[in-house]
Order: structure tokens, then C-alpha cells, then sequence
């Protein structure tokens, strides 16, 4: 198979040993199990040993920013649902936040309550899928099945209240599209009761399960430094011990009333990265529950008004989904839709330590410390 | 001696493992054996579209062109002209095309007399993609068949066995909650 | 995007068909609403041939040939016709069990996953499923025949049945009961280390002939792993030669008569198990066809029979591998504690020396025992599929250590015990 050379131009840091041993290219992807959707990785591999990595992008590209230029504003959310489909609710939110912003708009008390719950819920989601298909690279069909089991369960109960499943199109300007189920708060409770006591069985089988350990510990190790210059964010940045969360930093929604504190580990392997994603589903439950209890059970949902923005004003809100962050960037010229809306998304950002990581590598450790950065394709892609 | 506790440890967190899985069997099936049995899917659920029929068999659609202006993936296409006696408009023609759709609610949300609604009938797979660009006769059929159906304005409905149009009790709606809770509120005032 | 009006109402408009929602047919089984009895007996159909297909090999066949005893089990010698004949019809009827010993297992993971995994499993062939496997069997050999165009032809057609031949052969040494067996080798040890090596080269040189990049990597880790997990399975095989003091099978399972080897040899028992499941290539081990990393491993671009001859293979050393270690470790095909009371003694004691019932007895003896040797060997193989349920794989170099620093170490000092034991006991 003849590869063009212009897919082979990256660094190379390791050189084959000459004369004993070939270099030879290894075309993972874009139609690869391990590479979550349709990323293209052209390895070069001297044995099993990783001599060069460069990743292609763009197999999924949508044009999402452009097709939004030419959307009224409200039209742009059920778009956000399928950038990063596995959080899809999540998505919504940092745009709602930059166009309530310019506009003005107050959200009312209680959809702050429903969106921080929700969009909690949804990192408990994201994180499942992760736990899943992060073990099924790793060899173990088990806990893929289980974690799908306890997703549908999750799913149900968004879908009670949005109507949708993985794209739901329920946030927006001023609050939430619809008022929620009345049995909401009382399913996520008992969700959460059931969730809590599996949650120990995914860690059993996972990062205490010593085959797991000896795949993940000190393997993939992103130095602080490195993951500061590329700009990786999410549970990645702070498995490398820099605590950067912008739901503390930058709070939004009912963030700064409830109560909790950044989780960071600082080994920077594979390890510390499934340690940091399996703490942060406590973490959500713990939220989740905070909501439940501070949230007021009647109100409005949803503060009604006019989205008008004057030209020229321009906004960028960012929130932390699970994979990182995920920023928007508004920029209006005064009509019903923005004149310009770029995406900031935490994959596609993430994506960039691929060859400092895989150099040198085994080749059954790409597939570690891919899925270990947890990339969604729809995402990086747009 | 380390290594012999190291090894022990190892050897006792794989049978723990061990143990979760074969315990989880307890847990017991958590499989939908569709087609044989249909998933229970919330009213709210937006699967497909229909469009609405009266018990009288007039349209509920007064032609506003709401929908088709808010949607987001332009795909409904209506024409009206002007009722020639009396007021309004005559609906010529009504197309969704169901292929681009994105069932994102949009359009359910737009319109003032809920006559374009979500239904829960996922069941569109098809070997022909032409027979999902719906017409007003597959979108009233749709809306026949359909056991219930939720809008944003009236709430979940459905047909009782007359064919008449009600209205589903508060405590199926979405913010029944907060309705049921106003009225035990006032309740306990009195 | 959207098409103009008047293309729109060109498009021919097909009218909903009252037909379009896909309304399922119910053939056959319904699981909606199970019948137990009808699951339970489909199930154990399988079982049943099994067990059958082995008694007509080992008790019927030779009673039909008048073969005194089993004459191959004795030396191996053809003189007279009717044991030329047996010879041949064993060998065929072998192949079906082998066959069938991987129908059977292949069904028992799918289920066993489903359970474990809150699903169902297979579920509309037959009752609850039991006739799955034999349909995909139907399904494999219905396949087009199909060799990729810049496959080596040859060696692509031969690595499948190296691969086969190598698991089915052990299978002709395994004694199932006294007497039991196929070939009663002297030299049993060394053909069943002699017979796995060949399916190391099968595995090997498949992935090589597909000329696919992940195939060769699979194959490359394939017989990296075979050749190296060799090594500590045959000193542990060693270690029970030199307890026994016999290469011969039969010997070393009528030496454990009262105690199984593995209860001296614990650690010689323990490394045999590890490796095996490396030379069954089951998770953890399961390097060679590691489907999130290699797509599919040595067997990439292996289709239909071809592919299935892999399967069945896998499957088949799934269950002739722990009942090696049965034969090896735990006692074959003698109950627990069989040198205080042994109920098939008191079966082999019915009627005069002589007898119809006498003869029968011994017959029903044999089947007691070969009954033993199912379970345990059962059990056995249900650990390795309990363990796939549950662990991830190894990388490639932690294999490796995990045979070169651990196993073959824990082999040798098993195999001193052995010498140690050996000296002072016997
Ligand atoms: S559901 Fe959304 S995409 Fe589909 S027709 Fe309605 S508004 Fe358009
Ligand atoms: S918004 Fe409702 S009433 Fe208006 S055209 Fe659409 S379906 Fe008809």
C-alpha cells in the first residue's frame, strides 16, 4: 500500500535502527475500532515501537460554524447538540450563556438549578461512555456493557424531560426550553442512590483492577508543562496537577453557590486521568444532589425576551464539559443571527499532544493513551 | 517478601473483579427485546412529526408559516393561497422532508394552534428514502396513528375512543409539578 | 440545501405504505414468552452428542469390531481389518468432537457473557438461543470461498488447517477413561508439546500470507507468545513426568489415583494454567488478535470456513487444553479421593468374572469416569471464560515478562520441587 508522502510529513523522532529493522506505516484509521469515530493516525512502527505519529482530521467536518452565520440565533442550538454528541447538553450551554450576555437576559432562579443539574448529569453520561469504550480498547468487553446499561438508565431520565436522548435541544436563552418532569429531581435521586453503589464495581474493574494498572500507570505521562503549552483543559490538565476548572473559576450558572473542590492528581499517566474522570462522577453525584436539595421546586424556567444584540458586540463564554473546555466565540452585526461564531472545542485542542505522546511508545499503548484523552470526532471535527 | 504481598494483592484485586462480574448477573436483563416488545417512550419524546386533525375533521393548521420560517434546517415547505369566501388562507401544500429533518422540536415549539406535533412513532427506517420526504397525507396519517402527541401550548393529548381530542392529566405533563404544587398551595391557604 | 419549489414537486411522491413500519414475523421460538423445559432440553442436545459421540468412539465401536479391549490403547498395532477400520472411523468421529466440544463452547461464552453482562445473549435460534452456534457453523461453510488478491494463495489455505490439525491432534492422546483413548503413546508428554508447536506456525505464517499490516503484527505477536509460553508449559509438564516417572498419560493419570498431582505440584499446576490460556490466546492474553488494536489480529482477512477453522480451533483447545490439565493435574478421570471408595470399583464388581453384566459394568465404569473427566475439565474451562469476562489484555512486553520473569522462574522452582519431592517420597 502506497501511502502519498504528504500524509507521512511530521516529526520524527525516533530513527529506525538501520539495517536490521524496517520502518513500517501503519495506517490506523479513519476506519479503526480504537480511534472513536473517524480519526486518522499514520503510524510509523519499527516493530512494535512507535517511530512517527500524524494524525489527520476533518473526515467529519460539517461546516458548523459557517452554516450558523447564516442561522437566527436560536436556530444555532439544536446544531451545538452535535458538535460533541456524547454530552450534547452540555454543548448548549456556553453559547446560551455568551448570547444571554449580549442580550441581557436574566435566567431565573430555578433553570439555573435545572441547568447545572443537567448539565452534571450529562458529565456522568460522557464519563460512562468514556469508562466503556476506554475498556473495550483496553480488552475487556465487560464494563462496556455495564456502562451502557447504567447510560440507557441516565438517558431515560433526560429524555422524560427533553424530549430528546443524546440531542436534546433543551437549554437556551433565559433558561430552559420546558419546564421538567415533575417526577425529575425525585428520578435523579434515586438514580443516584442506584449509581452510587455501582460506581465501586466500575473502580473494582478499572483504575484498582491490577491488569489495568499495569496497562496505565506511567504510560502517556503528560508533563504539566506540556499540557499547559498546548492548551489541554479538562480532566486531561488536571490528571497533570493543574487545578483548572472553570466551573470554580470562571462560575456560571448555580456554580457558585454549591460546594465542592477541583480534583487533580499529579502522576500525568493514563492512570491519573481514569483516576480524575472516576472522581468526578462522585464529584457530579455529590453536585447533583446539592442541586436537588438548593433548587426551588416552583417558579419560572424561563425568562422570555427578545434577543436583540447591537452590532458590533462581540462575546466569548466558556464552560467546563466534561471533556474540557468549551468555548464560543460571538461576534454580531446587529441581525438575528451572528455575523461570526467559532467553537472552542476541548478535543480537537486535546488532540494536539498525539505525537508528542505516542512517540516512542508501544503500539498497544497508542491505543491507552488515546482513548485515555477521551476525544469525541464530532467535536474535533465541527 | 514484597514481591510475594505485591503478587497476593494483585492476585486478590483480580478476584474481586471477578466477583463484580459474576455477581452482576443479579442484576438481571437489562435488554429491550424490540421488536417483540416496545420500549416505553415518554410523551415529550420527539421521534417524528405529525400534523393534527380535529375530531370534526378539520385542519388544525392555519397556514402562518411559522414553522417553516423557524426551522432550523429549512425543510417544510408550505403553500397557501387565500380562502376565496371568508377569512384565512387554503393549505395547497405541506412537505416535511423527514430525511434532513433533525427532529430538534423547533418547529412544534413555533406554531400558535399546535397543529404541527412531536409523536413518538421512531419507526422510520425505509429502503426508499423518497417516501420520508412526508407530504400533508403522510403527516395526517401519521397523526391519526399516532396515540399521543406533545406540544409545547396544549401539553400532551390523545384520542380517546370517540376520536375526540383530550387534553392528558397534569400529573403526565411536564411542569405538572410545579402546577400541582401552586394548587396544593392554594389549597392549603384556604 | 433545500431544494427549490417546483424541483420539490417534481419528485415522484411515493404515498405512506401501510406496511412501512417493520412488523416482525415470530418463527419458531418466542422469547417473549419462555419455555423452560423446551430451553433446557435444546441446551443440552449438544452435551448429549457430545457425550454420545465419545461413548460410540471408546465403547460401542470397539464392542462392535470385537476388538479385545482397545487394541490401539494397548501399542497401537493394525493387524486385523476391523481395527484398520476402527482406526479410520475414530479418526472421523474425532473430528466431529472436536468440532462439537467448540459448538458447545462457543455457545456457553456467548451466554455466559450475556449473563454476566445483563443481556440476553444469543436468543431467536432455537430455545433461548441453543441452536446458534450450529446455524453460524451453516452460515461459515455457506461463505464464498474467498482468498484476497495479494494473499499468497498457498500458505493462506494451509495456515487455517495447521492451526486445526495441531488441536485436533491433541485430542487423539487424551484419555477419557481406562482404557479410553486413541493412541496410547509412551512418549504422551513430548506429542502434546510436539502438537501445539505446529499451530504456533499456523498462527504465524497465517498472518504473514494475508499481506495486511495488522495481520503481521498479529501474527508477529502471535508467535512470540506461542513459542515463549512453550517454554514454561512444557517444564511444567516436565515436573509431573518426574513425579510420575512416566510420559505415558495413562500411567500418570492411574498414578493419581489418591492424590491428584497438583497437590504436590501446586505451583507447576498454577504456571501450566497461566500459559495455557496464553496458548488459547483468551484475554488477558489475547495479544495476537487484540481487536481494538490489530482490527483482528492474525486472522484479519480470514472469511467463512477459513476463519472458521481458526474458531473452532480456539474453541477447541479451549477444552482440550484444560483437559490436559485434568489429565495432567487433577486426577483425570478418577472421582476425588477415588484410592478410599470408588463407586466405578463397585460398578467394575457387578455379576461374575465374565459376564454380560459383568462387561457391562465395566462399560458403565468407564462412562462414570469419563463423566468426571467432563465436569472437571467443564470447570476448568469455565475459569477461562470467567477470567475473559473480566480482565483487559497485557501489552505485548508485559507478556513477555510476565513469561520470562515470572513463569518460567515459578516453573523451574516447581520442577526442583518436584525432584525434591520425587527423592524423598519415593
Ligand atoms: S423538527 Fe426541527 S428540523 Fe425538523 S421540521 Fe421541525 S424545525 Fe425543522
Ligand atoms: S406553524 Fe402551525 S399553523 Fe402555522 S403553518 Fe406551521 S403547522 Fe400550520
Amino acid at each position: 500500500m502506497s501511502i502519498p508522502a504528504a500524509l507521512m510529513t511530521g516529526p520524527t523522532v525516533l530513527e529506525p535502527v538501520v539495517g536490521k529493522t524496517d520502518e513500517m506505516i501503519v495506517n490506523l484509521g479513519p476506519q479503526h475500532p480504537a480511534t472513536h469515530g473517524v480519526l486518522q493516525i499514520v503510524l510509523g512502527v519499527d516493530g512494535e515501537r512507535v517511530t512517527r505519529a500524524v494524525p489527520h482530521i476533518g473526515f467529519l467536518h460539517r461546516n458548523h460554524e459557517k452554516i450558523e452565520e447564516s442561522r437566527s440565533y436560536a436556530q444555532v442550538i439544536p446544531y451545538l447538540d452535535r458538535m460533541d454528541y456524547v454530552s450534547g447538553l452540555q454543548n448548549e450551554l456556553p453559547y446560551c450563556l455568551a448570547v444571554e450576555d449580549l442580550a441581557g437576559l436574566e435566567v431565573p432562579e430555578r433553570a439555573k438549578y435545572i441547568r447545572t443539574a443537567m448539565f452534571e448529569f450529562n458529565r456522568i453520561i460522557s464519563h460512562l461512555v468514556w469508562v466503556g469504550t476506554y475498556m473495550l480498547d483496553l480488552g475487556a468487553i465487560t464494563p462496556f456493557l455495564y456502562a451502557f446499561r447504567d447510560r440507557e438508565m441516565a438517558l431515560d431520565i433526560i429524555e422524560r424531560t427533553t424530549g430528546g436522548r443524546m440531542l436534546p435541544n433543551y437549554f437556551t436563552f433565559g433558561g430552559v426550553r420546558r419546564d421538567v418532569h415533575p417526577k425529575f429531581w425525585q428520578d435523579l435521586l434515586d438514580f443516584l442512590d442506584y449509581f452510587e453503589k455501582v460506581v465501586p464495581e466500575y473502580e473494582t474493574l478499572t483504575v484498582d483492577a491490577p491488569v489495568f494498572q499495569a496497562r496505565s500507570v506511567g504510560v502517556g505521562l503528560l508533563s504539566q508543562e506540556l499540557a499547559v503549552n498546548h492548551g489541554i483543559s479538562g480532566p486531561n490538565l488536571r490528571a497533570s496537577g493543574v487545578a483548572h476548572d472553570l466551573r470554580k473559576d470562571q462560575p456560571y450558572d448555580a456554580y457558585p453557590e454549591l460546594d465542592f473542590s477541583v480534583i487533580t492528581r499529579d502522576e500525568g499517566d493514563v492512570w491519573a486521568r481514569s483516576k480524575v474522570r472516576m472522581d468526578e462522577i462522585y464529584q457530579s453525584i455529590d453536585l447533583i444532589r446539592q442541586c436537588a436539595e438548593l433548587a426551588p421546586r416552583s417558579g419560572p424556567y424561563l425568562a422570555r425576551g427578545r434577543v436583540k444584540i447591537e452590532a458590533g458586540e462581540q462575546r466569548y463564554r466558556a464552560a467546563e464539559i466534561s471533556r474540557g473546555q468549551l468555548g464560543v466565540y460571538i461576534h454580531s452585526d446587529g441581525g438575528t443571527g451572528p455575523y461570526r461564531s467559532k467553537h472552542r472545542s476541548p478535543s480537537f485542542v486535546n488532540l494536539q499532544i498525539i505525537p508528542d505522546l505516542f512517540i516512542g511508545q508501544k503500539f498497544s499503548d497508542v491505543i491507552a493513551i488515546l482513548g485515555s484523552i477521551d476525544i469525541v470526532l464530532g467535536e474535533v471535527d465541527r | 517478601m514484597n514481591l510475594i504481598t505485591e503478587a497476593a494483592k494483585a492476585l486478590r484485586d483480580i478476584g474481586k473483579g471477578m466477583a463484580v462480574v459474576s455477581r452482576a448477573a443479579e442484576k438481571g436483563k437489562h435488554t429491550n427485546l424490540y421488536p417483540f416488545e416496545m420500549p416505553e417512550i415518554p410523551p415529550v419524546s420527539c421521534q417524528s412529526l405529525a400534523l393534527i386533525i380535529e375530531a370534526d375533521g378539520t385542519d388544525r393548521c392555519v397556514s402562518c408559516l411559522a414553522c417553516e420560517k423557524v426551522c432550523p434546517s429549512q425543510v417544510i415547505t408550505i403553500e397557501r393561497t387565500r380562502n376565496p369566501e371568508g377569512k384565512g388562507f387554503v393549505l395547497e401544500r405541506f412537505d416535511i422532508d423527514l430525511v434532513n429533518c433533525m427532529y430538534c422540536a423547533a418547529c412544534v415549539e413555533a406554531c400558535p394552534v399546535s397543529a404541527i406535533v412531536t409523536i413518538q412513532d421512531f419507526e422510520l427506517s425505509t429502503y426508499d428514502l423518497q417516501t420520508l420526504k412526508a407530504d400533508k397525507a403522510f403527516l395526517d396519517e401519521q397523526g391519526r396513528r399516532a396515540k399521543q402527541w406533545y406540544s409545547p401550548k396544549l401539553g400532551v393529548e390523545y384520542r380517546n375512543e370517540q376520536g375526540e381530542i383530550q387534553v392528558a392529566p397534569l400529573e403526565q405533563q411536564p411542569g405538572g409539578e410545579a402546577e400541582l404544587l401552586k394548587q396544593a398551595d392554594k389549597e392549603s391557604d384556604n | 440545501m433545500a431544494l427549490s419549489s417546483d424541483k420539490r414537486s417534481q419528485l415522484k411522491r411515493i404515498p405512506i405504505p401501510e406496511d412501512r413500519h417493520f412488523k416482525p414475523q415470530l418463527v419458531g421460538y418466542n422469547p417473549k414468552t419462555p419455555n423452560r423445559l423446551a430451553e433446557v432440553l435444546a441446551h443440552s442436545l449438544l452435551y448429549f452428542v457430545f457425550v454420545g459421540l465419545l461413548l460410540l468412539i471408546y465403547g460401542v465401536l470397539p464392542w462392535l469390531f470385537k476388538l479385545p479391549g482397545s487394541p490401539l490403547a494397548s501399542g497401537g498395532s493394525f493387524t486385523t481389518t476391523g481395527a484398520v477400520l476402527y482406526g479410520i472411523l475414530a479418526a472421523v468421529l474425532s473430528f466431529l468432537v472436536a468440532a462439537v466440544a467448540a459448538l458447545i463452547l462457543i455457545l456457553v461464552l456467548r451466554k455466559y457473557l450475556g449473563l454476566v453482562q445483563n443481556r440476553y445473549g444469543p436468543m431467536h435460534n432455537g430455545p433461548a438461543g441453543a441452536f446458534q452456534t450450529i446455524a453460524d457453523a451453516v452460515k461459515m461453510v455457506a461463505k464464498e470461498d474467498f482468498v484476497p488478491g495479494k494473499a499468497d494463495a498457498l500458505v493462506f489455505t494451509l495456515a487455517p488447517l495447521m492451526v486445526f490439525v495441531s488441536a485436533f491432534l491433541l485430542l487423539t492422546i487424551i484419555p477419557f477413561a481406562p482404557g479410553w483413548v486413541l493412541a496410547n503413546l509412551n512418549v504422551g508428554l513430548l506429542f502434546i508439546v510436539a502438537a501445539g508447536t505446529i499451530g504456533a506456525y499456523g498462527v504465524l505464517v497465517g498472518g504473514w500470507s494475508i499481506n495486511n499490516k495488522f495481520g503481521l503484527l498479529g501474527g508477529l505477536r502471535a508467535a512470540a507468545q506461542l513459542v515463549s509460553y512453550e517454554i514454561p508449559l512444557s517444564i511444567s509438564l516436565l515436573t509431573v513426568a518426574v513425579w510420575v516417572g512416566s510420559l505415558n498419560l495413562m500411567d500418570i493419570v492411574e498414578a493419581q489415583k489418591l492424590w491428584w498431582t497438583a497437590i504436590p505440584l501446586l505451583i507447576s499446576a498454577a504456571v501450566y494454567l497461566i500459559a495455557s490460556l496464553a496458548e488459547i490466546k483468551m484475554t488477558p492474553f489475547d495479544l495476537p488478535e487484540a481487536e481494538s488494536e490489530l482490527v483482528a489480529g492474525f486472522n484479519t482477512e480470514y472469511s467463512g470456513m477459513r476463519f472458521g477453522f481458526f474458531f473452532v480451533a480456539e474453541f477447541a483447545e479451549l477444552f482440550l487444553l484444560p483437559a490436559i490439565a485434568v489429565v495432567l493435574f487433577f486426577g483425570g478421570y478418577y472421582q476425588p479421593l477415588a484410592g478410599f471408595w470408588d463407586f466405578a470399583d463397585v460398578l467394575r464388581g457387578l455379576g461374575a468374572e465374565g459376564s454380560t453384566l459383568n462387561q457391562f459394568g465395566g462399560l458403565l465404569a468407564s462412562a462414570y469416569g469419563m463423566l468426571w473427566f467432563l465436569l472437571k475439565t467443564a470447570l476448568l474451562s469455565y475459569l477461562v471464560i470467567w477470567v475473559r469476562a473480566t480482565l483487559p489484555r497485557f501489552r505485548d512486553d508485559q507478556l513477555m515478562e510476565l513469561c520470562w520473569k515470572v513463569l518460567i522462574p515459578l516453573s523451574l522452582i516447581g520442577l526442583a520441587v518436584a525432584v525434591i519431592l520425587r527423592l524423598v517420597f519415593k
